[in-house]
């Protein structure tokens, strides 16, 4: 039983790190752009599958094509900004959160059904020399590749928060998320913020995407199940804050696993949901955030 | 369009679907009427809450869902269909009544997000719950009749675009889109947000049971969950919009366009059919929020020759208020 | 050094400002005067371009502001200080004053720029790591003056600075003002302290309902007795 609850302990914290990394992105969109993009699961998924392309085709380590697969979806998201978000925010927050929610939607929509047609609805997953390699760390089992993971989570994350903090983009950044209008009489070029911060975070979720396809699988409709997991770690942590994304996230892996473990495998989701449902509830500020308006 | 007009279209539309009903020996036909009928009236429910009331529900589908499994249950196994509908319908409303108490202290995104992490959540517990498919008796099979399931969604229909109808020319619905327009507005004026929030929700909630409940009726065998599936969710959500949020008619024609759309879309195309739906929506959201009912009342004032009537508030309110 | 001719502006069917003209010239202080609801602050947005212009033109130093986007308008030395003061509460003054020289033309100078305001402003030194919102009302004040000088402004737009400020702050942010003018930054002020305003203006506007009702210099409008009987009493 001990062994049980450790391995789930650190099969929770190992997903936990994911779910963070995932939820950086949208957090990060949300916190400058003010716009929810429901797409963001897809847009993993397409960095998912453009790893395992790489893979399957070129024969490219998923760890080395990361790199190339976050620069494509960094200008991937420049040109979904350019073509779609710039116009949700041409209005002002209210309604911007309300459009980008129905137009990611249709986003969706879109980019799910051409994973269809194009990748088929198989599920895909990268096999390399050492994607079932594992450390024992005494009774628990730890995956090479999903630890790797958490590694790339806690790095961007860190990355991210000097960015941020230390650089003076990171200022404009903090400035444009707090109030664009000041921003932009301070002489930030908001769109530009706008459009950087956008693509950064689809190519996040599209380096999530990859240690996915290698850590666990992808197919064409994974994309919603993970932004909601995102959207729970990001109200967890806070809407709005970046700080504690990867807390959250590992506390909701870490609940999920427990809750699996209690209650049977099937009720994993449920648990997740019904936290984030009291969560909600209770403190809708999250852990860190600041209670809103 | 002027009042007698449509109100004379909308018999004519009336007495065709029961021509169909009565006369049609085409099963694909009628397959698909039902299936349009079904859609409308789930789509009409979900615009009470998202259009008229302005709150963005994401799990629709599980009163949806609910209404369905309740009434399947307790017909299949011997309870009358009236009951069981009455049933379907009264457990749901309860459920939604006490669910819509919590969620609804929700604004905006929280909202939308919380009902679609419930959607979810009841997705897979109803799963969990009920993993065996659900069949007709093969004595049903064999007589299965469309004529009983075709005029019981019909009705439904009737009955949802009735209350859609009454409740946007009275005061509780004027109460619910001032809630829409501007939450804080319309407390500050003396309407009670969280009475109309609750009320719509309820509402579109009930409504959607009944639609459920004939979706169960209607079909032979699916699994329990299927109902529950945030499709139905989805396909309510994007047909309201084409068709042209918040108003009577938009989730009728955005249904028709929809079902007869992805029926006749020849097979090479089919499977980008969703696509095709989705930038359509997209456009739809970004430029036209009135959806094909805007873009039919521009097209029918400039046949006649008048001034498109709501031009000026389309052009002020457009990038500022979608819903 | 800033023209504004038959300035329009409209939230969408509802017009808010009718045909309104002004000018401010070099190292003068120019304010517009009125009361609450009168277009003023929309005036400034919209001269900023946060607000749709409907009509009307507006140029600074022979370059126009039509359609321009507002952060090169900071960048040719147009810089305004909003009515709820201009500082980012979540970042400290000292992260406040370095975005201020965010622009290109202010970049360069940005330490010698920060030096000076560190001069004018002592206690926004002593609390250089302090977070913005944890300030006072006052220090706020003379954060939002400090971050908009940083972007080494010609012409500076001040939108309500009395506005919600105790009488000794708001006199000393009058002469921090008339300081700034002398050192050759023209200033363009929005107020509904009259008083306070036409000591400190060389030339003012009156604004109501969206007009222009008049103007002149401070001491003509003092001395005119409308004036002083609809607005003096404020």
């Amino acid at each position: 039983m001990t062994q049980l609850i450790l391995q789930s302990v650190v099969s929770g914290l190992l997903v936990g790190g994911m779910y963070g990394l995932v939820a950086l992105g949208l957090a990060l969109a949300f916190g400058v752009l003010k716009v929810l993009n429901v797409a963001h699961g897809e847009l993993l998924m397409l960095g998912g599958y453009a790893s395992f392309f790489a893979f399957t085709f070129w024969g490219i380590d998923p760890f080395l094509s990361m790199p190339v697969v976050f620069i494509a979806m960094f200008a991937f998201g420049a040109i979904l900004y350019l073509t779609l978000f710039r116009y949700v925010t041409r209005t002002e927050i209210h309604t911007r959160i309300k459009n980008s929610l129905l137009i990611s939607f249709g986003l969706v929509l879109v980019l799910q059904s051409m994973a269809v047609r194009f990748f088929t609805a198989d599920e895909r997953t990268i096999s390399t020399a050492y994607s079932s390699d594992a450390f024992t760390i005494g009774l628990v089992r730890v995956p090479v590749v999903r630890l790797a993971g958490l590694a790339v989570a806690v790095i961007a994350a860190l990355f991210l928060e000097w960015l941020l903090s230390s650089t003076r983009f990171g200022r404009a950044l903090r400035a444009t998320s707090e109030d664009w209008t000041r921003a932009a009489l301070t002489g930030v070029d908001v769109k530009r913020v706008y459009l950087v911060a956008f693509a950064i975070s689809a190519a996040l979720a599209a380096v999530a995407g990859s240690l996915i396809s290698i850590g666990y699988s992808v197919s064409p409709n994974i994309g919603l199940g993970w932004t909601l997991k995102a959207l729970i770690v990001v109200v967890l942590a806070g809407l709005g804050s970046m700080r504690g994304i990867i807390v959250a996230g590992l506390f909701l892996g870490l609940m999920e696993s427990l809750a699996a473990v209690w209650l049977g495998g099937q009720y994993r989701e449920v648990a997740a949901l019904v936290l984030f449902l009291v969560v909600l509830s209770f403190r809708p500020q999250g852990f860190f955030g600041r209670a809103h308006a | 369009m002027p009042r007698a007009a449509a109100i004379a279209a909308g018999l004519v539309v009336l007495a065709l679907i029961i021509g169909i009903g009565f006369f049609s020996s085409s099963q694909h036909l009628l397959t698909l009427v039902i299936q349009t009928m079904l859609l409308a009236a789930l789509a009409s429910s979900w615009n009470i809450l998202g259009g008229f009331a302005g709150q963005i529900s994401l799990g629709h589908a599980a009163f949806f869902g609910s209404g369905a499994l309740v009434t399947r249950e307790l017909w299949l196994n011997g309870m009358p269909l009236p009951l069981a509908v009455l049933a379907a319908v009264a457990a749901t409303t309860v459920a939604a009544a006490v669910v819509g108490v919590p969620m609804l202290r929700f604004r905006e995104i929280y909202f939308a997000i919380g009902t679609l992490a419930l959607g979810v959540a009841v997705f897979i517990t109803a799963g969990n719950l009920w993993p065996g498919i659900s069949s007709m008796s093969a004595e049903a099979l064999r007589n299965y009749d469309f004529t009983g399931p075709y005029f019981v969604t019909l009705g439904v229909l009737v009955a949802t675009v009735a209350i859609s109808l009454w409740l946007k020319h009275s005061k509780v619905g004027l109460g619910m889109m001032a809630v829409r327009d501007d939450e804080e507005a319309a407390a500050a004026t003396g309407v009670n947000a969280f009475a109309h929030k609750m009320t719509a929700f309820v509402l579109s909630s009930a409504l959607a049971a009944l639609a459920g409940a004939a979706f169960a009726y209607f079909s032979v065998s699916y699994f329990p969950n299927f109902a529950f599936s945030v499709i139905w969710t989805f396909e309510a959500i994007l047909v309201v919009f084409i068709g042209g949020v918040g108003t009577i008619v938009g989730p009728l024609v955005g249904s028709v366009f929809f079902i007869i759309g992805r029926d006749s879309l020849p097979a090479e195309v089919n499977e980008f059919q969703v696509v095709l739906f989705g930038l359509l929506f997209m456009l739809v959201v970004l430029l036209m929020p009135g959806g094909l009912t805007e873009a039919g009342q521009r097209l029918f004032a400039r046949i006649s020759s008048r001034q498109p009537p709501d031009a000026n508030t389309a052009k002020a309110t457009k990038g500022k208020e979608l819903v | 050094m800033l023209e504004v001719d038959g300035l329009e502006v409209a939230y969408g069917d509802l017009q808010v400002v009718w045909g309104v003209s002004f000018k401010v010239s070099e190292s003068s202080i120019v304010a517009i005067l009125g009361p609450n609801g009168a277009g003023k602050t929309t005036t400034l947005l919209a001269l900023m371009g946060l607000l749709p212009v409907k009509a009307g033109s507006a140029s600074f130093k022979n370059n126009s502001l039509i359609g321009v986007p507002t952060h090169q308008m900071v960048n040719l030395g147009l810089v305004m200080i909003p009515e709820e003061r201009a500082a980012f509460s979540s970042l400290t003054v000292e992260e406040n004053l370095e975005l201020g020289a965010y622009t290109p033309r202010a970049r360069p100078r940005q330490r010698e720029t920060m030096a000076e305001v560190w001069e004018t402003f002592p206690r926004l030194a002593e609390r250089r790591s302090q977070k913005a919102g944890t300030l006072s009302g006052g220090e706020r004040q003379m954060l939002a003056i400090g971050k908009a000088l940083m972007a080494r402004p010609e012409l500076l737009i001040l939108d309500e600075p009395s506005l919600g400020l105790a009488p000794i702050v708001v006199e000393k942010s009058f002469n921090i003002i008339t300081e700034i003018r002398d050192r050759g930054v023209s200033v363009l002020m929005v107020e509904q302290h009259l008083e306070m305003a036409l000591q400190v203006a060389d030339h003012a506007y009156i604004l109501e309902m969206g007009s222009m009702v008049t103007d002149g210099t401070s001491s003509e409008l003092a001395a005119d007795p409308r004036v002083r009987e609809a607005y003096l009493s404020l």
